[in-house]
């Protein structure tokens, strides 16, 4: 077959085909591939014009005619191929582009890989920071960003009390008259605090914390439940039979999740429950994870009580009604049941929204962790940049070269802010894993902030940490690179990639140096508050010896009530005193630390019987044994003995503060008294003699100041169905866990040891959040410390590097080892004092957030502040000293020859 | 001598199998085919360059200016390897196609029954 005649119609060769694709690197513009399109025409149909001329022998119109005419019609023909060129443009450029990324990424891996140090160095940095942004924020994400479980909760307004400027509980009164009023909410359910209820016949007897709660409570904090149902209306009735709803932990881990528990009865405190729903596990904020909710049936009489702050109430807004319409209405409904009943303890209501309720506690906390750790990530940046400025600076050569071989300016700011992005989002890879371990340990966090348990790296975390990750490589990628791009060219190649003393470039370095030991300073002071506060709380006397103390609470079944509670009570006193190893032990209502007694106003005889002499107080009962157990000093007159019996005469022992303000300097011992539980409000109240005076207890935490305390025997009050046992040992108490469990259960099978801990473990745990929050600043300080460090030797290694030639012509001429290395550390003794002064400045206007968590210390305690600072020098010196004793070993020669 | 019309589809067949045998400007594609059909395929010149741009895009073929003999320039279209492959595959195609249509047309018999009912 012959070859047709265009093979050789201007074809010359393979290898020109081979260089092809050069055609598309030309810069294809839509009209240029338009006027190729006409070229290509104008082509043809000249050809077949000659064609039809020569061997048709047409003169030159009839051949133009012909020739057109076999063509067809030309605006089709045009029309058809612009589309088709089009497309093939756009699909070209963007191959083009994809191309070149890839390109540059490709070349960013070898270049990253030929410098291991360097690489390594900054993915490490950046997986520090970018990972502990990355679990600060899962946590908070989880903590205040996801949204409230509850099906209507941004209609749901968390109601209490105020008195003053103190938020209380609400009245059982105040409650029903709420109710029966108030005309925005669609309901208003109610809860009490959890207290545990005794759990048995399922495995061991075990303690479970139980909240008393409404049929209206499950209306308005409603998430679907995972079986059966919540309270209905006539389960909180007076009398109806017992109903309890268990948590969704309790269900799975106690009763194997047994599908069919709706309708079986448990015993909780040796009353039959029957189940009716399990809840959802989103109810679940805090541990403990096991509990249950029993109905909170409100007696007619109680809601005559209008003093007893007990309940927190939940409203729920009838829809369309907005939420400032409804905390009017409730203001003037207790303004005006302030008014009815006088001495009440609440002059407002203080309303909140649920997500407030919920997690306002603790969104400072989280929010100045979150600027912690951003601070952290700074530091990060500061210390890449740095890197890759000074790599920059030692790959000047290659980029002029390649400069020099034509590569645009544009072009080679992309291939470096690539090479920026590869080593942004591979620390941001590795974050990820930086901050996985970050969320297991803050999961672990004794401190109680709700939700904590449900933080997750998700998929918003993930894309969190991406875009954190490119934001930070364009951070500290692009300035580098643009100075990097911006060479000028002959120099370069003249000085054969060595840097012509550059003092600004020095400047920035210096610049960022400083930034990241302000930056350390900031993180450093902020740690060091929290430790000085953390050493006088330590210090604090809680007013009682905490030493080898053991705290555990037992409650009864309720089948032993009244005095039969009591002696139940005293059997158990009997059998723990019994234990060997057992020094001495005592009961109260609740034991300090655990938590403030019953809220409870103190009035003295002759006062009249309202307001004055009335003194808010912390109302505890006691037995004989619990003061001399607890070690707190008895400074006048006596404790309870066996003389204060039931129905002798009724006697108290106060605090010193107690005294004071109810009797001032005067002897306070056989003076009468009456209290909120010996109807102080009534015409006939019931007065006690004060027996005596004890020294004030920080019985709230030890970060909360000496509370007036009043206490009245056991046996003449016994309304708490729960008591707390102290017990001091002659060995470590808590060796001696098991013989008192075994005495306990010998007294009473069915009752467990609840909440059993050292006091010494007690005040840790009401420390915790204070800790937590100080062992993770101290993390990253000492985080941000280091990388600092890191930045300050890389920059005056740097700083050596370049003036090696210098150093080595001084040396040479006879300058002694001690003045070139007191001419680099000056310079590192200079970026530590600038940061210092920067960094003290700005701690003096960030510390202010930390206010609440401190005790004790001020937020511009000068000690930390210096302390802080004279580190910060002395590490700056540290870290100049290392390249100093290079610079003295400069060869005066060899510097010379290399110049 | 009648002209035949192009069935559908076949220009591309016909334009890659020409360029099969190397690179070669619109014009000359066109007088290959003609010459070898020795004018029986009437081929609307405007539908080949569509059907060529068309291809480039497919990436089947690659262009590139050139000049001709004579000096002039040219843009020049050549098969790329994957234009080969769908070239190889769509000869196979018409094999089949021409010999299944064959099968039928040159039928000696027709099919029993047929007619008689």
């Amino acid at each position: 077959m012959p070859r047709p005649d265009a093979s050789r119609d201007g074809f010359a060769g393979e290898g020109r085909w081979a260089g092809f694709r050069r055609v598309f690197r030309l810069p294809a513009t839509r009209r240029r591939l338009a006027a190729e399109m006409e070229a290509e025409l104008r082509f043809h149909l000249e050809g077949r014009i000659e064609e039809l001329m020569q061997r048709g022998g047409l003169g030159r119109r009839e051949a133009e005619a012909e020739a057109r005419r076999r063509f067809g019609d030309l605006s089709d023909y045009r029309q058809q191929v612009r589309e088709i060129d089009d497309t093939t443009y756009r699909r070209r450029t963007r191959m083009e582009t994809l191309d070149s990324i890839g390109r540059d990424i490709r070349l960013a891996l070898r270049a990253l890989r030929r410098t291991p140090t360097f690489t390594v160095v900054s993915l490490i940095t950046l997986a520090l920071g970018i990972g502990a942004n990355s679990a600060i924020f899962s946590v908070i994400y989880s903590v205040l960003l996801a949204p409230l479980p509850y099906a209507n909760g941004n209609r749901v307004l968390s109601l209490s009390e105020k008195f003053g400027a103190n938020d209380m509980s609400v009245t059982y009164g105040n409650y029903g008259t709420w109710r029966q009023t108030a005309h925005s909410f669609e309901v208003l359910g109610a809860a009490t605090g959890s207290r545990p209820l005794t759990l048995t016949g399922v495995g061991d007897p075990t303690p479970i914390a139980a909240s008393r709660v409404n049929a209206d409570y499950w209306r308005a904090m409603y998430i679907r439940p995972v079986l059966g149902r919540y309270f209905a209306a006539g389960d909180d009735r007076v009398g109806a039979d017992p109903v309890v709803v268990v948590s969704y932990d309790l269900w799975k881990n106690r009763f194997g999740a047994d599908p069919g528990i709706i309708g079986r009865t448990i015993i909780l405190a040796g009353q039959a429950y029957q189940v009716v729903g399990v809840a959802s596990p989103e109810y679940i904020l805090y541990p403990p994870s096991e509990k249950v909710w029993v109905p909170l049936a409100i007696p007619a009489e109680r809601l005559q009580d209008h003093k007893d702050h007990e309940l927190t109430v939940y409203g729920l807004v009838r829809a369309g009604i907005p939420l400032s319409t409804a905390i009017h209405e409730m203001s003037n409904i207790e303004r005006s049941l302030a008014a009815q009943y006088p001495n009440s303890y609440f002059d407002d209501i203080s309303a909140k929204p649920l997500s407030d309720a919920v997690i306002g506690g603790q969104k400072m906390l989280l929010y100045t962790l979150f600027g912690a750790v951003s601070l952290v990530l700074l530091i990060a940046c500061a210390n890449v940049a740095n890197l890759l400025l000074a790599r920059a600076t030692a790959r000047r050569a290659e980029v002029a070269v390649r400069g020099a071989l034509g590569a645009s300016r544009g072009r080679l700011v992309q291939q470096l802010v690539i090479e920026s992005m590869v080593l942004g989002l591979a620390g941001g890879v590795l974050g990820l894993a930086v901050a996985w371990a970050g969320v297991r340990f803050l999961v672990t966090s004794p401190a109680s902030i709700p939700r904590l348990q449900t933080t997750t790296l998700n998929g918003t975390v993930v894309a969190f940490t991406l875009v954190l990750s490119t934001v930070c490589a364009l951070v500290f990628g692009l300035v580098p690179a643009i100075r990097a791009a911006r060479f000028d060219l002959q120099q370069t190649l003249r000085d054969g990639g060595r840097e012509s003393a550059g003092s600004a470039r020095d400047g920035l370095r210096g610049a960022l140096v400083v930034g990241e030991l302000c930056l350390s300073q900031l993180l450093l002071v902020g740690a060091g508050l929290l430790i000085r506060s953390a050493l006088v709380v330590q210090s604090v006397p809680p007013g009682f010896d905490a030493r080898n103390l053991l705290v555990t609470n037992l409650m009864p079944s309720r089948q032993y009530a009244g005095p039969a509670l009591e002696s139940h009570f005293q059997q158990l006193d009997a059998a723990i005193g019994a234990v060997p190893g057992v020094r001495a032990s005592g009961r109260t209502s609740i034991a300090p630390i655990y938590g403030g007694g019953y809220d409870c106003a103190v009035q003295r005889e002759g006062s009249n019987g309202h307001d004055a002499g009335a003194v808010g107080a912390n109302m505890r009962s006691a037995n004989a044994t619990y003061f001399s157990t607890l070690g707190v000093p008895l400074l006048r007159g006596r404790t309870f003995d066996a003389s204060d019996v039931a129905d002798g005469a009724p006697t108290a022992v106060l605090t010193r503060s107690l005294a004071h303000s109810l009797f001032g300097d005067a002897d306070p011992i056989g003076k009468l008294v009456t209290s909120c539980i010996d109807g102080a409000s009534s015409d006939h109240p019931k007065w006690r003699q004060v027996v005596g005076v004890i020294g004030d207890m920080r019985a709230e935490g030890l970060t909360s100041d000496p509370t007036p305390e009043y206490y009245v025997p056991s046996t003449q009050w016994t309304g708490n169905q729960q008591m707390s046992y102290v017990i001091r040992g002659n060995v470590p108490v808590t060796t001696l866990l098991p013989a008192i469990r075994r005495a306990v259960s010998g007294v009473d099978r069915n009752l467990p040891l609840s909440g059993a801990k050292t006091m010494a473990a007690a005040i840790g745990d009401s420390l915790a959040l204070p800790h937590f929050t100080m062992l993770l600043l101290i993390m990253l300080g000492a985080t941000g410390l280091v990388l600092a460090v890191v930045g300050v030797y890389g920059v005056i290694g740097y700083f050596v590097s370049q003036r090696t030639r210098e150093l080595g012509i001084r040396m040479a001429l006879g300058a002694d080892a001690g003045r070139v290395k007191w001419l680099v550390v000056k310079q590192g003794i200079v970026y530590g004092f600038a940061g210092v002064v920067f960094g003290s400045i700005a701690s003096y206007a960030a510390t202010r957030f930390l206010a609440s968590m401190l005790y004790g210390v001020t937020t511009h305690d000068a000690v930390t502040f210096g302390a802080v600072a004279g580190i910060l020098v002395v590490v700056a010196i540290c870290a100049s000293y290392l390249p100093a004793r290079r610079a003295t070993r400069i060869d005066p020669l060899e510097a010379l020859r290399a110049g | 001598m009648a002209d035949l019309d192009l069935v559908r589809g076949t220009l591309d067949l016909l334009i890659l199998k020409t360029l099969s045998w190397g690179p070669m400007h619109g014009l000359a594609v066109l007088r290959w085919i003609e010459q070898t059909t020795r004018d029986q395929l009437q081929i609307e010149e405007g539908a080949l360059y569509p059907a060529l741009h068309r291809m480039e895009q497919k990436d089947w073929l690659e262009a590139e200016w050139g000049y001709t003999d004579q000096g002039r320039k040219a843009k020049f279209y050549r098969l790329t390897p994957a234009g080969r492959r769908h070239l190889t595959a769509e000869l196979t195609r018409w094999a089949r196609y021409t010999s299944a249509i064959g099968l039928v047309i040159a039928a000696r018999q027709g099919p029993a029954g047929a007619g008689a009912g």
